[in-house]
C-alpha cells in the first residue's frame, strides 16, 4: 500500500512526459508493402474525412462549419498518426470530444433515428487506426496509458455526463482501441525482438573479427619477438667470446663487453617473458602451422623463396618469379615479413583460385622492397572458404608495422593482386648483417 | 676426468655460434671441439665420420632440424650424447628434443662456465642437467605427448620393488649420489641400480628415464 502510495504522485508527471510530446515516429516503409499502408491509411482518412462531416451533418444537424473542421480533425488525426501518433491520438480524441459536447445539446428530444454518440462511426474508424499505429511505434506503456485516457474520456462522457436520447458507443470504440492496442503492441514486440537480435548478431560478427584483428597481431608481434631473441642469444654469445679472440683483453674491453652480455641477457629475460605471453594467449599452435611453417626451422627470409614457390607448385599452382635490382640482405623483420606476404598470397591464390597462374615480383629498391603477387583468374569454380579475409588482414598487419603499405584487389581481367612495399633505411655504415654467413654480401648492402 | 678430453660436435646453422661455442669449449682443458656442423643434415654425417663424445645441437635448423638429427643420432649411434642448445627453455619443441633421444638442454646464451660444465654432465651421464628445469619441462609436457610409444605398463613391471624407486629418484632430478644418500647405500650400487633400469627399459640415459618416468605415470606431474 505503502509503495502505491508513494508511487501515485509520480503518475502525472509519467504521463505528461509520456503523452504530452510532439515526438516524431514516423512508420517505416514496409519492405514487402513499400508504401501500401501509407496509401490505404491516406485513402481511410479522405472516407473519415467525407463520411464524418455526412455524419454530422445529415445526422447531427450540425452546421457545415462545425461539421467540417470536427471531420477533418479526425481524418487529418489518421494522417499525422502516420508520423507523429501521440499529438495524432490528441488530436482524435480531442476532435471526438468537443464533436460529442456540440451534439450533447440536440440528444434531449427523441429522434426518429437514435444518434450516435459520444464516438461518431467516422470518429471510432480514425481513433481506432490511430491507436493501431500508435501501439505500433511507441513503447507499450505510453499506448496503454492512452488507450486508458481514450476509455476515461468515453466513461466521463458516457457513464458520468450521459444524455436521454442516444445510441451508446462508447463500449465499443474501447472495445476496438483495446483490440488494435493488442494487435499493435504484440507486433511491436515482435519487431524490436527481432532488432535485438539483429544487434546482437553485429555484435558478435564485430567481436570475431576484432578476435581474428587480435590472433593476428599476437601471431605477427611472436615472429617478430622470435627473430629478436634469436640475435639477443647471439650478441650474448659473442660478447661472450669476444675477450678470448686477443691476447690479454684490457680490463675496460672486458669490462664493456660484459655489460654488453648483461644488457643482452636482461633483454632476452624480457623477450621470453613476453613471449610467454604471447604464446598463451595464442592458445593453440596450429597458427603457425596453417601457414605451413616447420616450427623447427628458423624464421624464414628471402633465401627461402625458392623453396616456398616449389612447395606452391608442388601444390598444383603454375608460379613465375622474377627478382628485380641487386639482391641485398635486409632487415631481419622486412624479409620474414615480405617472405609471409609471399606466403599468404599464394596460399590465397591456391585456396581462392584454383587452376589459376601466379607470377612474384620482388623488388629491390634504395628505400625499400616491394613485393606483387599477382595471379590470373580461376579456371574453376571457386570453393566457398570460411577463412576469408584472414590472410589479408596478417598482410595488412605487418606491412603497417614496418610502416609500409599494401593494396589488394580484383583486377581488370578479373584475376587478384597484392603489392605492397616495406621500406628500409638504408644504413650509412658498413654495420653489416648479425648473420657472418652473409659477410660477403655487406658491400652490396651499403650501396 | 683427465684422461681423455671430451670430444665435442657444434651443430648450428649460424657460423656466429659455431665459433664462438668453439672459442668457448676451447678454453676449457678437458673439452676438445672436434668439428662444426651447418645443419641436422650435415650433423647427423659429421657424428659418423668423427665419432665425438657429444654434440651440441641446435634445434632451429634448415634442411634437417635438430629434433630429427637427434632422432637418427640417437637411433644409429646410441653411445652419443645429444645435448640441445635453445633459445627458449620451457618450450614444446625441447621437450620433444627429450623425447627424440637428447640428454639435456642448454639456453644459447648460458655461460661459458655453465656450457662446459652441461658437457661434463652430460657426457658422464650420472646426473640430470640442470633439474630442477628439465624436471619441470618434463612434467609440463609429458601430458600433451599423445604419440604412440611401446607398451609401457609392462616394462615398468619388469622393474623391481628398488629400481622403481631409483626411477622415481631419477625423475625428481636426483644424482647419483644424492639417491644413494636418500636410500642408504653406497653411489655404486645405485650406479648398478640406474645401469639396470636402463637397460631394462631400453633407455640411453637418465634423461630418458626421467622422461620415461612420468609418460607412464609412475611419476605425477604435480608439486613441481
Amino acid at each position: 500500500m505503502r509503495v502505491l502510495g508513494e508511487r501515485l504522485p509520480r503518475w502525472p508527471r509519467v504521463l505528461r512526459e509520456d503523452l504530452w510530446t510532439l515526438r516524431a515516429d514516423p512508420l517505416p516503409r514496409s519492405a514487402r508493402l513499400r508504401r501500401a499502408p501509407h496509401v490505404v491509411l491516406c485513402l481511410a482518412a479522405f472516407g473519415v474525412v467525407l463520411g464524418g462531416v455526412a455524419q454530422l451533418r445529415d445526422n447531427g444537424h450540425l452546421g457545415t462549419g462545425t461539421a467540417f473542421p470536427i471531420a477533418l480533425a479526425q481524418g487529418g488525426a489518421v494522417v499525422l498518426a502516420l508520423r507523429r501518433p501521440i499529438p495524432a491520438w490528441w488530436l482524435s480524441t480531442g476532435a471526438t470530444l468537443v464533436g460529442a459536447v456540440l451534439l450533447h445539446g440536440r440528444l434531449s428530444m427523441p429522434p426518429a433515428m437514435p444518434f450516435t454518440w459520444p464516438w461518431t462511426t467516422a470518429g471510432i474508424i480514425a481513433q481506432t487506426l490511430v491507436m493501431l499505429l500508435l501501439a505500433l511505434r511507441v513503447p507499450t506503456r505510453v499506448s496503454a496509458e492512452a488507450l486508458t485516457v481514450t476509455a476515461l474520456v468515453t466513461y466521463a462522457l458516457e457513464g458520468v455526463w450521459g444524455a436521454p436520447h442516444y445510441q451508446e458507443t462508447g463500449v465499443i470504440a474501447v472495445a476496438l482501441s483495446a483490440l488494435v492496442w493488442a494487435l499493435g503492441s504484440a507486433l511491436r514486440g515482435r519487431r524490436e525482438a527481432r532488432a535485438e537480435l539483429g544487434r546482437q548478431a553485429t555484435l558478435a560478427t564485430e567481436e570475431r573479427a576484432r578476435r581474428t584483428l587480435l590472433e593476428e597481431r599476437s601471431r605477427i608481434a611472436r615472429e617478430l619477438h622470435d627473430v629478436v631473441a634469436h640475435h639477443m642469444s647471439v650478441i650474448s654469445i659473442q660478447a661472450q667470446v669476444a675477450p678470448h679472440l686477443v691476447q690479454d683483453p684490457p680490463p675496460e674491453l672486458r669490462e664493456n663487453l660484459e655489460g654488453i652480455r648483461h644488457n643482452a641477457l636482461e633483454a632476452l629475460t624480457e623477450l621470453r617473458r613476453v613471449l610467454g605471453v604471447l604464446r598463451s594467449e595464442d592458445g593453440d599452435t596450429d597458427a603457425l602451422d596453417r601457414a605451413g611453417t616447420d616450427p623447427h626451422s628458423p624464421q624464414p627470409t628471402l633465401d627461402r623463396l625458392d623453396a616456398l614457390v616449389e612447395n606452391t607448385r608442388a601444390a598444383g599452382l603454375s608460379v613465375s618469379t622474377r627478382i628485380v635490382g641487386e639482391r641485398r640482405p635486409l632487415p631481419s623483420g622486412v624479409e620474414l615479413s615480405a617472405y609471409r606476404i609471399v606466403q599468404e598470397a599464394l596460399s590465397n591464390v591456391l585456396r581462392h583460385a584454383p587452376g589459376a597462374t601466379a607470377s612474384v615480383e620482388i623488388g629491390y629498391v634504395p628505400y625499400g622492397l616491394r613485393v606483387e603477387v599477382l595471379n590470373s583468374p580461376s579456371r574453376r569454380p571457386v570453393p566457398p572458404s570460411p577463412g576469408a579475409g584472414h590472410g589479408l588482414l596478417g598482410m595488412r598487419e605487418r606491412t603497417a608495422m614496418l610502416g609500409g603499405h599494401l593494396l589488394a584487389g580484383v583486377r581488370p581481367d578479373g584475376g587478384f593482386q597484392v603489392s605492397a612495399f616495406l621500406p628500409v633505411t638504408p644504413r650509412p655504415e658498413a654495420a653489416g648483417p648479425v648473420d657472418a654467413d652473409d659477410t660477403s654480401d655487406v658491400k652490396d648492402h651499403t650501396a | 676426468m683427465t684422461s681423455s678430453p671430451i670430444r665435442v660436435l657444434i651443430a648450428d646453422d649460424q657460423q656466429m655460434v659455431r665459433q664462438g661455442f668453439t672459442v668457448l669449449l676451447n678454453t676449457q682443458p678437458d673439452i676438445d671441439v672436434v668439428g662444426q656442423a651447418v645443419d641436422g643434415a650435415d650433423a647427423v654425417a659429421k657424428v659418423g665420420e668423427l665419432a665425438p663424445d657429444g654434440v651440441l645441437m641446435d634445434i632451429r635448423m634448415p634442411e634437417l632440424n635438430g629434433i630429427e638429427a637427434t632422432r637418427r643420432i640417437a637411433v644409429e649411434l646410441p653411445h652419443i650424447k645429444v645435448l640441445v642448445l635453445t633459445t627458449f627453455d620451457l618450450d614444446e619443441y625441447v621437450y620433444e628434443a627429450l623425447r627424440a633421444g637428447a640428454s639435456g638442454f642448454l639456453l644459447k646464451d648460458a655461460s661459458a662456465d655453465k656450457l662446459a660444465e652441461a658437457v661434463r654432465v652430460v657426457a658422464a651421464g650420472d646426473a640430470l642437467l640442470a633439474p630442477g628445469i628439465t624436471r619441470r619441462l618434463i612434467a609440463e609436457f609429458s601430458r600433451l605427448g599423445d604419440r604412440p610409444r611401446a607398451p609401457l605398463k609392462v616394462r615398468v613391471g619388469d622393474l623391481t620393488e628398488r629400481e622403481t624407486e631409483v626411477l622415481a629418484l631419477i625423475a625428481q632430478g636426483l644424482s647419483n649420489a644424492e639417491i644413494a644418500e636418500r636410500l642408504v647405500v653406497a653411489e655404486q650400487t645405485v650406479k648398478t641400480h640406474v645401469g639396470r633400469i636402463l637397460v631394462k627399459l631400453g633407455l640411453r640415459d637418465r634423461t630418458q628415464a626421467a622422461v620415461f618416468a612420468y609418460e607412464s605415470g609412475l611419476v605425477r606431474p604435480s608439486g613441481y
